[in-house]
């Protein structure tokens, strides 16, 4: 060993650790990119490729330059930012990878660098902060925004806003948006606040807990409320823990993974006498399965994580493996399923959720080509990158068949953006959830009953 | 997403923008160091360098305006599908302003009558097949890469596949190009896919000149039928040797497989650790995929005849698939083959040497003694009908030295190959890899030959230079060795 490199090996007591141009902490995690042999499998499976054919764009170019930073070959600077955070963060790519490449990880990781190099600052800074710190992680704060637009919408200042042209004030994609928020309704959590344990209809089979989501419970509380229908229908006692919060994966994609952890921690928390968690939001599923993969550098931390993600079930996944009462009333529906992309990619989950639908009476199923290719609403992405999550939306949308009157899918996200697609492009299709499918049946079925 | 405002100081560059205009959602020229880097190499990554700038066209009209400019200025350029080749036939060497084919990818006709479709040079492989299946047709070339690679790098490369055994190499299905020529002038061969044109078969040339003589920009090409029937069979061996042996007898009982794949210990290893994983016991030598395609009433008689041979040559286990999912998954398993090698080395290279069939067991007998000699490990995936050898050199890029060692070892593997009166690519190409292994099977003279050719189309040698023949440098100081020895 020359004496040069000895020094090398000598590190100082208190040096910050780095790696090449990446120089905060919470450092991306070599052995992602290690297992990439560039062979270019992921490029067709890319939205973003897709639509631009340009290599930065793509899984295989986003990996070769967030590997060149830790080469020192570039530095994190903005045009390093362009590539990184154009990612839908869709992980369609994962499941092309033929050597398992978790691609989305690292650009969970490569944006935490660059939010850390460069923190937003001006209106986007605001924006971002009035989002992702000041809403999400608050519940109360959420349910006063509902009550807000549940006074907009009903006090008749929608109609005035609307009629007055004052609609027009805004950006066209978040015009696109308000033309189809729902209803809102009151929360599940508000309206469970005092029942610790929401009681099985029949006999207790067993115990769960249930994450109610943020911007769920607020834009829809009818899908959690439909879960809990049909969670306890089928035998499981239902547990809401208060102290649950957002489960920090749009701030884990916008790269701050401080909040992410944060509120990582006050999950894993609120549910550690839980045995199962039930999660109806893919993107939130997907989150909670991975929390380990925030406490990389916190031995402690990351045991606890990956203990809680092992409890986490989506709840077609959970439905399907601990049985289910098959409806008996007949829907009569022509629909069809978009496979939501943290459900499919993010958590393998495809055909589960098809045979519920499929057992429901009467549902005919519709074949999608390309279900499982992202819708464009990515979490925030819609209002971040309004133009390319456009031309995701629309190549999606050619894809929906024309003669289906539903189209159903496990994500709110997802619903809200595909709600968009219908409006946008004059369909006429009824976005649901796949549970909120299974409880309508199973409540017409009562009604017949009772109608007998 | 794309700024508009082109912020560039290279005046090469906003000549350029002015030939493709600027989109306002995509860009329509790259040149900033961070957006080139994507482009410093393609499935190639041993050498990398970035090109002076990336840009799209749109149409014929595009690619000619821009290669005259080029041609007018002497840049370096040279034209870029979906970057997965694995030769580094699109890898900027000289700096070029690389030409990037993907956004010129519709789908311009198919004349089922005529059993043809006209294509533009983007079109993905997999997606022709996609568009036409539902009426009973398919396009048949299959590279392992089809998922995302273009017909268009297809043609440049004469790309295989997995079932060229029966149905041929890409050159076999070409009909009629439209071709930029690197001067700029647009030309037209094969017109209107008329099989047999009187003059020089320019279509053979053009087909597998890794983007040497033009840049190709529509493609007419043969569609087929679907078979009626296939079946799959899967074999392990516990021996390599009487795998490769029972390849021989297959073909020379006279079957003509559709496919007839290998796959030794290692590479097994790699696709069972990888996304798609079959079951493949982890004790055997050699799995053998198998597959038999035609009129269904015979196909039943084929597989009997295969089982027979398998058992003939000790084979351990031979099972068909039982549906079209299990087919597919057999499929997925070996068409990842490179791709999952990840899984278990940071860093591949793969070699395409070609060897007679009945040389196998030898060749990978001295492939295994280069591996132990570079103490590298090297999984094997073979075509074995058509004797279609990747030796996969595995290795950490990472660990100084061994990138060079890994680049020796492959190279070792394919003089194997020729030693054997093989050669030295099946279907990758030559690219920057192979160049100078070219020696290995042509003499001085058979290389002048070509690259005399090359003069014709390629006056300026601006088009994808210092790929496919040895360095010129080379050759003349080989030809004064040669020349000082005879003095002697």
């Amino acid at each position: 060993m020359s004496l040069r490199e000895m020094e090398l090996k000598q590190e100082p007591a208190c040096a910050p650790k780095t790696l090449g141009n990446y120089l905060w902490s919470d450092l991306p995690d070599e052995n992602k990119w290690a297992d990439c042999v560039h062979c270019g499998m992921c490029l067709e499976s890319c939205p973003t490729y897709e639509l631009t054919g340009e290599e930065q764009h793509s899984p295989r170019g986003r990996v070769h330059l967030i590997k060149s930073v830790a080469e020192g070959k570039l530095s994190v600077n903005e045009q390093f930012m362009d590539p990184v955070f154009a990612c839908l963060d869709c992980r369609a790519c994962t499941t092309a990878c033929p050597a398992d490449v978790n691609v989305g990880g690292l650009i969970e990781e490569a944006r935490g660098q660059i939010r850390q190099a460069m923190p937003l600052t001006g209106w986007k800074g605001a924006v971002n902060k009035l989002f992702l710190q000041e809403l999400f992680p608050h519940q109360n704060r959420l349910n006063s925004l509902g009550s807000l637009l549940k006074f907009y919408q009903k006090s008749g200042m929608q109609k005035v806003v609307r009629k007055t042209g004052l609609i027009n004030i805004m950006p066209k994609h978040l015009v696109e948006m308000e033309a189809i928020m729902p209803k809102i309704k009151e929360p599940v959590r508000k309206k469970f606040n005092d029942a610790d344990v929401i009681k099985a209809k029949t006999e207790t089979k067993r115990k769960v807990a249930m994450l109610t989501g943020c911007v769920m419970d607020v834009m829809f509380s009818d899908v959690n409320e439909a879960t809990v229908n049909v969670l306890t229908r089928n035998g499981n006692d239902v547990i809401i823990p208060r102290n649950q919060t957002c489960c920090g994966a749009l701030h884990v994609h916008a790269g701050d993974r401080e909040t992410g952890r944060k509120l990582a921690k006050k999950n894993i928390e609120a549910f550690k006498d839980a045995d199962k968690v039930i999660v109806n939001a893919a993107g939130c599923g997907s989150m909670l399965k991975e929390y380990h993969e925030l406490f990389r550098d916190d031995p402690e931390w990351h045991d606890k994580a990956f203990e809680f993600s092992q409890k986490v079930e989506d709840i077609s996944k959970y439905l399907h493996d601990t049985g289910y009462e098959k409806p008996k009333a007949e829907m009569n529906i022509k629909m069809t399923y978009h496979d939501a992309c943290h459900l499919a990619h993010g958590q393998g989950i495809r055909q589960e959720p098809r045979d519920i639908l499929l057992d429901i009476p009467g549902v005919e199923m519709v074949h999608m080509p390309n279900s499982d290719r992202c819708c464009g609403s990515a979490g925030i992405y819609n209002i971040t990158n309004p133009d390319m999550a456009g031309a995701v939306l629309e190549s999606k949308m050619e894809n929906v068949p024309e003669d289906v009157e539903m189209i159903s899918m496990g994500n709110p996200g997802c619903m809200l953006q595909m709600a968009i697609g219908v409006q946008k492009y004059g369909r006429n299709q009824k976005v649901v959830h796949t549970i909120q499918l299974l409880d309508w049946a199973y409540q017409k079925e009562d009604s017949l009953k009772e109608g007998n | 997403m794309s700024k508009k405002g082109i912020q560039s100081k290279d005046p090469h560059v906003l000549n350029l923008v002015k030939i493709v205009g600027v989109d306002p959602v995509r860009k329509s020229i790259l040149y900033k160091k961070e957006d080139l880097l994507a482009y410093d190499c393609d499935g190639f990554t041993l050498r990398k360098h970035l090109p002076r700038a990336v840009v799209f066209p749109k149409n014929t009209a595009e690619v000619a305006a821009i290669v005259t400019y080029c041609h007018e200025n002497d840049l370096p350029f040279l034209a870029r599908g979906a970057g997965t080749g694995l030769s580094g036939g699109a890898i900027p060497l000289n700096g070029e302003v690389i030409i990037s084919m993907v956004r010129m990818k519709k789908l311009l006709s198919v004349d089922f009558e005529n059993r043809r479709a006209v294509v533009e040079p983007g079109f993905v492989n997999l997606k022709l097949t996609n568009s036409i299946s539902d009426k009973g047709y398919y396009y048949a070339p299959d590279p392992s890469s089809q998922y995302c690679c273009t017909i268009g790098g297809n043609v440049a490369e004469n790309a295989g596949g997995a079932h060229c055994l029966k149905y041929g190499v890409t050159t076999n299905h070409i009909l009629g190009l439209e071709v930029v020529l690197p001067n700029g002038k647009v030309i037209e061969i094969g017109k209107d896919g008329v099989p047999d044109q009187p003059g020089y078969d320019l279509l053979g040339l053009l087909t597998g000149s890794e983007g040497t003589l033009g840049i190709v920009t529509k493609i007419t090409v043969r569609i087929l039928k679907n078979p009626e029937g296939k079946q799959t069979v899967l074999a392990y061996f516990d021996k390599v040797a009487d795998g490769s042996k029972a390849v021989s007898d297959i073909i020379s009982a006279g079957i003509v497989p559709a496919a007839l794949e290998m796959m030794d210990k290692t590479a097994i290893e790699g696709v069972e650790a990888a996304a798609f994983p079959v079951g493949h016991p982890k004790d055997i030598e050699a799995v053998l995929l198998i597959e038999v395609d035609g009129i269904a009433a015979g196909l039943d008689e084929q597989i009997n005849q295969i089982l027979a041979v398998c058992n003939s040559n000790n084979v351990r286990e031979v099972k068909a698939a039982q549906s079209e999912q299990e087919r597919a998954k057999w499929w997925a398993n070996r068409k990842t083959g490179f791709g999952a090698m990840g899984a278990i080395s940071p860093d591949y290279i793969v070699q395409d040497g070609v060897i007679p069939r009945s040389k196998l067991p030898e060749v990978l007998k001295r492939i295994n003694e280069i591996s132990e000699e570079f103490s590298l490990r090297i999984a094997n995936i073979f075509h074995a009908g058509d004797g279609n050898l990747h030796p996969l050199v595995l290795f950490d890029a990472r660990i100084p030295g061994e990138s060079e060692k890994a680049l020796e070892a492959g190279s070792l593997c394919l003089k194997a190959c020729a030693d054997v009166g093989g050669t030295i690519t099946g279907e990758h190409g030559v690219g920057i890899e192979k160049r100078e292994e070219m020696r290995f099977v042509f003499t001085d003279e058979e290389i002048i030959a070509q690259t005399e050719i090359r003069q014709v189309f390629n006056s300026k040698n601006l088009l994808n230079a210092g790929k496919l023949f040895p360095s010129p440098g080379r050759c003349v100081e080989v030809k004064n060795e040669i020349a000082a020895a005879a003095a002697k």
